[in-house]
């Protein structure tokens, strides 16, 4: 069956009444779980599992992926309204996003995650669409030295997060690692620096540190600060974006929905890694660099656009290989062997109805998604105006309801206080709390590769540059760590100049 | 709302005002209704019924619940344990099997640690849970503080295999050429597994080894936890895939990968699983059986365990559960509670040997 033939048989399939109901509700559930800081769309899935008992198969993907990309267009707004994440891969919209909202500019920045979500999710579905068989091999083209290049080039951009001190980052990326190897070892089964706590054995979670270090040390910074007349206003401000700003994101939204996706379809990668390194990428490229951070339009659209890709990217592996490239993933592929669908290399032949679906729906739940965020935006951005108090209860409710959920463990809310409290130091010190949240994401990942890609050269290190794409990421990786050095010595050197002229 | 101090504010405002307060109340509806939902999905998840003392009264013979079970998946949903909990609740509630309402409740963390810890401290006869292997290798390593003597087996339900796995184009054809030149050149063989070491995927491969004769201190094993143990084998990195044998089937079929030899007893029935030889038809005297089945509290009363050990019977026996096992790829090993020790000290001892030549033991 050649790609047209199955997008068609895929639009017969979502083009009834059933199937347009369930992209619907699966956008609408998504984008409303989404939007719930701490609860992200892995919870939304599993809570839909049960429902899917007994459904058509290809219902049944269609309804998770609609919450899937849903949550990631929901994930936006809790990051942009109250500085609280629902999940990792919205951490980076949280950078400029809640300096928008602060600035008056919610309903713009609302509308311009929704806008980049939009244009990232359907880029990345008509990629999906053309090139899963290709890709399909892109995704098992990563062993470990590649992905090993792939986080070092993502942790050398450390320093770009950093708004003033660089060492001030390096420190916030070290103690990020450091509490990364808490847990047991995935390459020995020994337990490290768990001090015999159970609660500990797993690691902690991502989503602790997360809405301690940015929620909860913004909801104590909100306290502190209530004197100071910084309030930031409840202004909804305009929805309309003016031509600049339109071109100004145009660009990153592209590039950013291309990146993101191929980086969706490597497994175990996924759409944090995505939305990182198109928030860092796109502040080396643009030409206004200063303003990330403090509330640019580029800065936002980049890793909203970049996530949405990822969501999509991470299919190709599912449907095209049976390898679940994610946790969300991996949840559907166990909900649709119940179904008794088992997704694999043949899954697009046995069962071209499911294949080609799921991969049609997501063309129409872009489209309801869009339609069904932007007229939320002025209620949502009403959040803004509950009197301060409240607002603040509810934040800390939320963050305790996310993080509950992720173990049901009283023990990680103890964690979240803590790192609520690390948070508001770090911001009190100027210390970035970014850099630790992507070196804790990374180091991870990046020091299991190593040890996985050590062992298997029997400890050679050669082993490093035996591959082309290792040897091409470790290049940008060393490109991107000498060039702001150079910059700097040489800036450096005609300050000097001036100053001696 | 800094602006509603209510001494200066003009009639214009006062509407505004009265617009934004009908708007807060709106959003406060909305606001409702999330939490609502957020209530709904915990109520969902974590069902009714946890802590529930146990009501029974002395002295009496037979047990009936009274009030909703909950079934603890030691780890998280479309894991293994989560999975079979929640089919086996699905059955019992859909059969009339069990007439109290069945929640299934997800404890991960630790390997099961931690879900372990808490069945341990709820002890009540209407927490129980669904276990496997790792019940005897994670306190084994030294993981878990409770190990299975600290629980009441009730009954095993179903098995899983092993399966040992290259790639389709490779050079080994059966298991004997592998571990030969794994004897030869431990070092040029690489085995990688979905959980760490010392743990299933590690155990059940040498296992096999050793019985073949391979020096299982050399077998280098790398840890993939993050899903992407069959890319490094279809990619080349890794020679040797080592995992469950329903997660061969698709690749066998689209002709990637070839399964040489799975740690069942004998082959298991259903197309493409009859392919799969044995280790024990090729010689090699080893079995691994991923045991999956029902534990209940460290004190449970012997009503109440007679009581469960007839329910998972019905379960074992019903039609339902036979759907659910051939769809899924799972054999059926019922064993009553006393068969269940039995086994499970035997099977306690070969693991703690394994474990102790590699040097993980505790």
């Amino acid at each position: 069956m050649g790609v047209f033939e199955g997008i068609l048989t895929g639009f017969q399939v979502v083009f009834s009444l059933e199937g347009l109901l369930f992209v619907f509700l699966g956008a609408l559930t998504g984008t409303l779980i989404g939007m719930i800081p701490g609860l992200g769309p892995i919870t939304a899935i599993a809570v839909m599992i049960p429902i899917t008992y007994g459904m058509n198969p290809a219902m049944a993907l269609l309804l998770m992926a609609g919450v899937y990309y849903g949550a990631a267009y929901g994930g936006a707004a809790s990051s942009i309204l109250l500085n609280a994440p629902g999940e990792s891969m919205s951490v980076p919209t949280t950078f400029d996003g809640y300096p928008l909202a602060k600035q008056g500019k919610a309903g713009k920045a609302l509308a311009i995650a929704a806008i980049a979500s939009f244009v990232g999710g359907t880029i990345s579905v008509i990629l999906l669409t053309l090139l899963t068989p290709v890709l399909a091999q892109l995704a098992i083209s990563f062993g470990p030295t590649e992905y090993f290049a792939l986080m070092l080039m993502g942790l050398v951009m450390v320093s770009s997060l950093a708004d003033g001190s660089t060492i001030k980052a390096l420190i916030s990326a070290t103690l990020g690692f450091m509490i990364a190897t808490i847990g047991i070892d995935a390459q020995t089964g020994t337990q490290r620096f768990t001090m015999g706590n159970v609660n500990l054995l797993e690691g902690i979670d991502f989503l602790v540190i997360a809405l301690g270090l940015f929620a909860l040390a913004e909801v104590s910074n909100l306290i502190f600060e209530r004197k100071q007349s910084t309030d930031f206003t409840s202004k909804l401000g305009s929805l309309r974006l003016n031509k600049e700003e339109v071109k100004e994101m145009a660009g990153p939204m592209g590039r950013q929905s291309i990146l993101g996706f191929l980086i969706g379809v490597l497994p175990g990668a996924g759409g944090t890694i995505a939305s990182f390194l198109a928030y860092i990428s796109e502040k080396r490229l643009s030409k206004k660099p200063h303003e990330f951070g403090k509330g640019s339009v580029a800065g936002l659209a980049a890793p909203e656009a970049a996530n949405n890709g990822a969501s999509t990217g991470s299919f190709v592996p599912l449907l095209s290989l049976g390898i679940p490239g994610s946790g969300t993933t991996a949840v559907m592929l166990g909900a649709l062997v119940v179904l008794g669908v088992q997704p694999g290399p043949l899954l697009m032949n046995e069962h071209p109805d499911v294949f080609w679906g799921v991969i049609a729906s997501m063309y129409i739940g872009n489209v309801i998604l869009l339609i069904l965020n932007l007229p939320l935006i002025p209620y949502l951005s009403k959040i803004l105006k509950i009197p301060r108090p409240m607002l603040i209860s509810l934040i800390i409710v939320f963050c305790i309801i996310g993080v509950y959920g992720v173990g049901f463990r009283t023990f990680d809310l103890f964690l979240l206080v803590l790192f609520g409290v690390i948070g508001f130091f770090m911001a009190y010190l100027n210390f970035p709390a970014a850099p630790m949240l992507l070196a804790f994401i990374l180091g991870g990942m990046m020091e299991q590769s190593l040890r996985q890609a050590l062992t298997i050269s029997n400890g050679s290190l050669l082993i490093f540059f035996e591959k082309p794409i290792t040897v091409a990421l470790l290049t940008v990786a060393l490109i991107s760590f000498v060039v702001p050095i150079f910059r700097n010595w040489r800036r450096k050197k005609e300050d000097k100049q001036t100053l001696s002229g | 709302m800094q602006r509603t101090s209510v001494d200066h504010i003009g009639a214009n405002d006062r509407v505004k005002m009265k617009i934004t307060k009908w708007r807060v109340y709106k959003l406060k509806r909305l606001l409702g209704v999330f939490i609502v939902m957020i209530l709904m999905l915990f109520a969902a998840a974590c069902s009714s019924g946890t802590g529930g003392g146990s009501n029974e009264e002395s002295g009496e013979k037979t047990w009936e619940p009274e009030q909703p079970i909950e079934i603890v998946a030691t780890a998280g949903p479309g894991s293994g344990w989560d999975t079979t909990a929640r089919m086996a609740a699905k059955v019992l509630e859909e059969e009339g099997i069990i007439d109290q309402g069945i929640g299934v409740v997800n404890k991960p963390g630790g390997g099961g640690a931690v879900g372990w810890a808490y069945v341990h401290g709820q002890n009540s006869p209407y927490t129980i849970f669904v276990t496997s292997p790792p019940m005897l290798l994670v306190p084994l390593n030294g993981q878990s503080e409770y190990n299975y003597e600290d629980f009441t087996p009730i009954a095993n339900l179903i098995a899983d295999y092993g399966a040992i796995v290259v790639r389709a184009d490779a050079k080994w054809n059966n298991l004997n050429e592998l571990f030969e030149d794994m004897k030869k050149d431990p070092e040029s063989i690489s085995v990688i597994g979905a959980s760490a070491p010392g743990s299933m995927d590690h155990i059940q491969f040498v296992r096999v080894a050793k019985e073949a004769g391979v020096d299982i201190t050399k077998v280098k094993y790398v840890s993939d936890q993050e899903g992407g143990a069959l890319t490094q084998l279809l990619n080349g990195n890794v020679e040797v895939y080592s995992t469950g044998v329903a997660e061969t089937i698709e690749q066998v079929k689209a002709g990637n990968i070839k399964v040489l030899g799975i740690t069942a007893e004998e082959r298991l029935k259903g197309e493409v699983l009859e392919d799969f030889p044995t280790a024990k038809e090729q010689g090699i005297d080893a079995t691994f059986i991923n045991w999956r089945g029902f534990f209940g509290p460290p004190d449970m009363d012997e009503a109440a365990l007679a009581y469960y050990e007839e329910k998972f019977k019905e379960l074992n026996d019903s039609e339902g559960w036979a759907e659910i096992r051939a769809q899924f790829g799972w054999d059926e090993l019922f064993m009553t509670s006393e068969e269940y020790k039995e086994f499970l000290a035997k099977e306690n001892e070969a693991m703690k040997a394994l474990l102790d030549e590699l040097g993980l033991g505790n």
